[in-house]
């Protein structure tokens, strides 16, 4: 059928589709508006401008560990997560994965990372070489020790613990996404006298991790990694406009809270309206 | 009769009544003579002459022997022999002579090291923090991770004289390859000494020992190299006490043997000679563990500063390399730029004149300032000197790197890092000053505020000056004797200027910083503003109690906002109230900053 044809038999139809839906225009000039400071802000870092991130303690402890590894003449232990590469705290601890193996190359330490996921294997494997490489290490780039495991949570986190009970690792990194079994790789580490840095956006493990790691990246930390690490315009960027999006929304949810509060105490309509009108937009009840 | 011979150990300090000690620096030979009078230790003559080791002489106790004879011409006790040597006491009523004799050394450049690790910020910092505490220069770190290709580092070991090599690398059972690896960059590379061309340059190994053979194997023939324990053992250990003895033996041993007329000093002195700031360091440690203090020392020369701290029992060393009055003067001026040096001065002056000034003062070290003006430019280039030295002393004095930590949940947003800096201000008890433009300063007053503006001190501090660089002498006395060192340390060897009583915070020029009250000898109270110094007269042996009530937002070492009560000591200067705030900030306009200026400059009467 013509297009002109389609579109004149659904603009005739009884329930007409339509491309907007106009109760949500608030949410769309949100969208150009958070799109619009992605974009203002890598501009303006790409510039030249400024963007100062706060020392994260638990990237800057990455020396160190490696050091430890290399002065003790043992191995490190690189955990990426036990999801797959669609998960972004994967992608995040692969970019960790490569400024270890980087400083790895530079101390010509050993670094093994066993995976849950033969795509996170390719990924680990790719980082690695790229960072040899960079560090014009190449020659000392193993493959074999990056490599899979199991897809299984238990048989990985059984092969884990048994490779830092024989190993004795002096550096263990756990950066991707954990559930169950991060209390016991943390635990596991910690009893073989391993310096551990943990990253994760799973809120239900970092409690764990922060007792049992030497320096923890907190959810939003561990994001942000990549952007402290690479220093890239682009990445602090969008990290700045990230962060005043956040602030926006925290000061309109004071407002609104407050607002809410007074047209509750008053009775004023004209308050209750603003509101609701608000909570109509964004899509609210 | 009093007969000269040498003595190799040093009579029970019960028989010490009279004690020589010269220090032989590179231009100055200077000597002390150290009394027991009427049950006291006292310094109580001094002499000096010119050192003697460069050639058309090279015989280094031709200078001894002069300084010495100028004790003897003072004190009237018959202290050279005919042949020049010392004359040792046969009795305790002999009139000539000294119990004992005892000697430091920094002449002919004084000691100097290259250091080795397999990491730069664990091992091979331990290995540097042995030499310096030591007394070493260290010129040059080499690690596995610098940034350096091989053959980078080999051509660097190959420029390099060292007297001596320490070489450090994996914990006890750790790594053995890269620290075999490190004696294979030195052993072919072959680093020449700087003393004598049949000698086997020195080399320490205080690495892993299970590496020792392999290291033994790689240096072979051509090498005097010497074991002894890790200093590492463990990455949270560190053990530094056997590679600084064997740094001092080596020294005596090899590089003193070797320097011009050593072998009879030597022979003469009743103690090791020690390298002259090893010496300065372990008088600090004395005095720091004797009276359970903090300290900080300072000795800020032509060329290099070196600065000494003792935090918790913690010593540690730094020597600015670059950072000096005269011959390094032009370095400070561009590490510290023109700007933050004329902050301090309160007088107009041409920036291109102090230009002319400063590269006059490189190529005529010797010259001192003859106005007002100079000498004001002159204190402000050392206050911006003596700041960047304690900041590379804090970067380098910390905690040891590569250390596991033990963390609680508490702990998720302050997670601190390991290689914190052990220099806390507030925690500091007494900074001493040494060095010609702080110990011949014209005005104590002048020392004290010099001090006091680079070092920045918090809370109570005692601030002190070793007028006549006396510390070396007293830092091997204190291995003989170490009372009697104590004694002329508190007694002769200091001039205490007075304490600083500074808060820690900051806050609007104007506003309440602290109210005070002094009990005891004087009896006073008064009150700060933020940005106010004012001048207590409290003479040099009373002693006050002092309470210190902070604002809110400062801190006397209670917590911000709580007061404090401590005995204060008077000096020379007296009790330096300081309500500047901490870090010390100076208007920007120009206006503004000379006045702000002369008024401290006023409160303390500076440059009256």
């Amino acid at each position: 059928m013509p297009l002109p044809s389609l579109l004149a038999q659904v603009a005739g139809a009884e329930n007409p589709a339509t491309f907007f839906t106009p109760g949500k225009g608030v949410l769309a000039a949100s969208l150009f508006v958070v799109a619009a400071l992605v974009i203002g802000s890598i501009l303006w870092a790409r510039s030249g401008g400024r963007v100062r991130i706060r020392r994260i303690a638990g990237l800057d402890a990455v020396d160190e560990a490696v050091g430890r590894a290399t002065e003790m003449g043992r191995p490190m232990l690189f955990v990426p997560g036990i999801q797959d590469m669609d998960n972004i705290q994967t992608v995040a601890g692969i970019t960790v994965l490569s400024r270890v193996a980087r400083t790895a190359a530079e101390y010509d330490a050993e670094i093994e990372v066993p995976c849950t996921r033969s795509l996170v294997m390719t990924s680990a494997r790719e980082a690695v070489h790229a960072a040899y490489l960079g560090a014009g290490r190449s020659d000392s780039y193993n493959p074999d020790r990056i490599y899979y495991v199991s897809d299984e949570q238990f048989a990985y986190v059984a092969y884990a613990g048994g490779l830092m009970v024989r190993r004795k690792p002096a550096a263990c990194f756990y950066f991707g996404c954990f559930f169950a079994e991060s209390l016991i790789l943390a635990e596991n580490g910690n009893s073989v006298g391993a310096i551990q840095i943990a990253g994760t956006a799973e809120t239900s493990q970092l409690p764990f991790f922060v007792a049992s790691c030497d320096y923890t990246l907190l959810g939003e930390e561990f994001f942000a990694a990549s952007a402290y690490l690479s220093g890239e315009p682009d990445q602090l960027g969008t990290l700045l406009a990230q962060d005043i999006v956040k602030a926006i929304v925290w000061v309109l949810a004071v407002l609104l809270a407050l607002a809410a509060t007074v047209a509750a105490l008053t009775h004023s309509e004209s308050l209750s309206g603003l509101v609701d009108a608000v909570r109509a937009a964004m899509g609210g009840g | 009769m009093s007969l000269p011979h040498a003595a190799k150990s040093p009579p029970p300090p019960d028989r010490i009544q009279v004690i020589v000690a010269t220090d032989c620096g590179s231009t100055t030979t200077k000597a002390i003579l150290i009394e027991c009078v009427d049950g006291h230790y006292r310094q109580t003559q001094r002499g000096e002459a010119p050192t003697t080791v460069e050639e058309p002489f090279a015989d280094v106790t031709l200078g001894v022997t002069n300084s010495v004879t100028e004790l003897q011409e003072l004190s009237g006790r018959r202290l050279i022999a005919d042949d020049g040597t010392v004359i040792r006491r046969t009795s305790p009523t002999d009139p000539d002579g000294c119990d004992v004799y005892i000697s430091t050394s920094s002449a002919g450049g004084g000691l100097q090291m290259m250091v080795a690790g397999v990491v730069r910020q664990m091992t091979a910092e331990s290995a540097k923090r042995a030499a310096l505490g030591a007394g070493a220069i260290v010129m040059d770190t080499i690690a596995s991770n610098d940034q350096r290709k091989p053959y980078e580092q080999i051509q660097r070991i190959r420029e390099l004289r060292p007297d001596m090599v320490l070489l450090s690398g994996g914990t006890d059972g750790g790594d053995q390859k890269k620290v075999v690896e490190l004696a294979e960059l030195i052993a072919p590379a072959k680093p020449r000494p700087r003393f004598g061309g049949e000698y086997q340059l020195p080399v320490i190994f205080a690495g892993n020992k299970d590496a020792a053979p392999a290291v033994q194997r790689v240096f072979g023939q051509g090498f005097d190299l010497s074991v002894v324990p890790n200093l590492r053992p463990t990455l949270e250990q560190e053990n530094l006490g056997p590679a600084r003895d064997r740094i001092h033996d080596v020294f005596l041993e090899h590089v003193m043997a070797h320097a011009p007329g050593y072998d009879k000093l030597i022979a003469w002195a009743d103690a090791p000679i020690m390298p002259t700031p090893g010496a300065v360091g372990d008088i600090l440690q004395t005095i720091a563990r004797k009276r359970g203090i903090n300290a900080v020392g300072v000795d800020i020369g032509g060329a290099t500063t070196d600065v000494f701290s003792v935090f918790d029992g913690a010593f540690n060393r730094t020597v600015s390399a670059n950072l000096g009055m005269s011959y390094s003067i032009s370095n400070v001026c561009a590490e510290a730029t023109m700007p933050r040096i004329l902050r301090w001065v309160h007088l107009p002056m041409d920036e291109r004149e102090l230009r002319n000034r400063v590269k006059n003062k490189m190529i005529r070290p010797t010259t001192i300032p003859q106005t007002l003006e100079a000498l004001v430019f002159e204190q402000a280039v050392a206050r911006e000197a003596l700041r960047l030295s304690y900041e590379q002393h804090k970067a380098f004095a910390t905690t040891l790197k590569g250390v596991q930590q033990q963390r609680t949940v508490g702990d998720a947003f302050s997670q601190a890092a390991a290689g914190a800096t052990l220099v806390d201000n507030m925690k500091l008890d007494l900074l001493v000053a040494s060095g010609g433009v702080l110990s011949h300063a014209p005005r104590m007053e002048q020392t004290a505020l010099m001090l006091i503006d680079s070092f920045e001190p918090e809370g109570f501090t005692e601030l002190a000056k070793d007028s006549i660089f006396m510390m070396p002498h007293l830092g091997v006395l204190a291995s003989v004797h170490p009372d009697a060192a104590m004694e002329v340390f508190e007694k002769d060897c200091l001039i205490y200027l007075g304490t600083c009583v500074a808060p820690r915070g900051q806050g609007k020029a104007g506003k309440p910083c602290f109210a005070w009250e002094l009990r005891g000898a004087v009896n006073a109270k008064g009150t700060m503003n933020v940005g106010d110094m004012q001048l207590v007269p409290l003479a040099h042996d009373a002693q006050c109690e002092m309470t210190v009530t902070p604002e809110k937002g400062f801190d006397m070492g209670a917590g911000p906002g709580k007061a404090v009560t401590r005995t204060v000591r008077g000096g020379t200067v007296g009790l330096i109230l300081d309500a500047r705030g901490r870090a010390i900030e100076v208007p920007g306009e120009e206006g503004a900053r000379r006045a702000t200026i002369q008024r401290w400059l006023d409160a303390l009467s500076v440059y009256e």
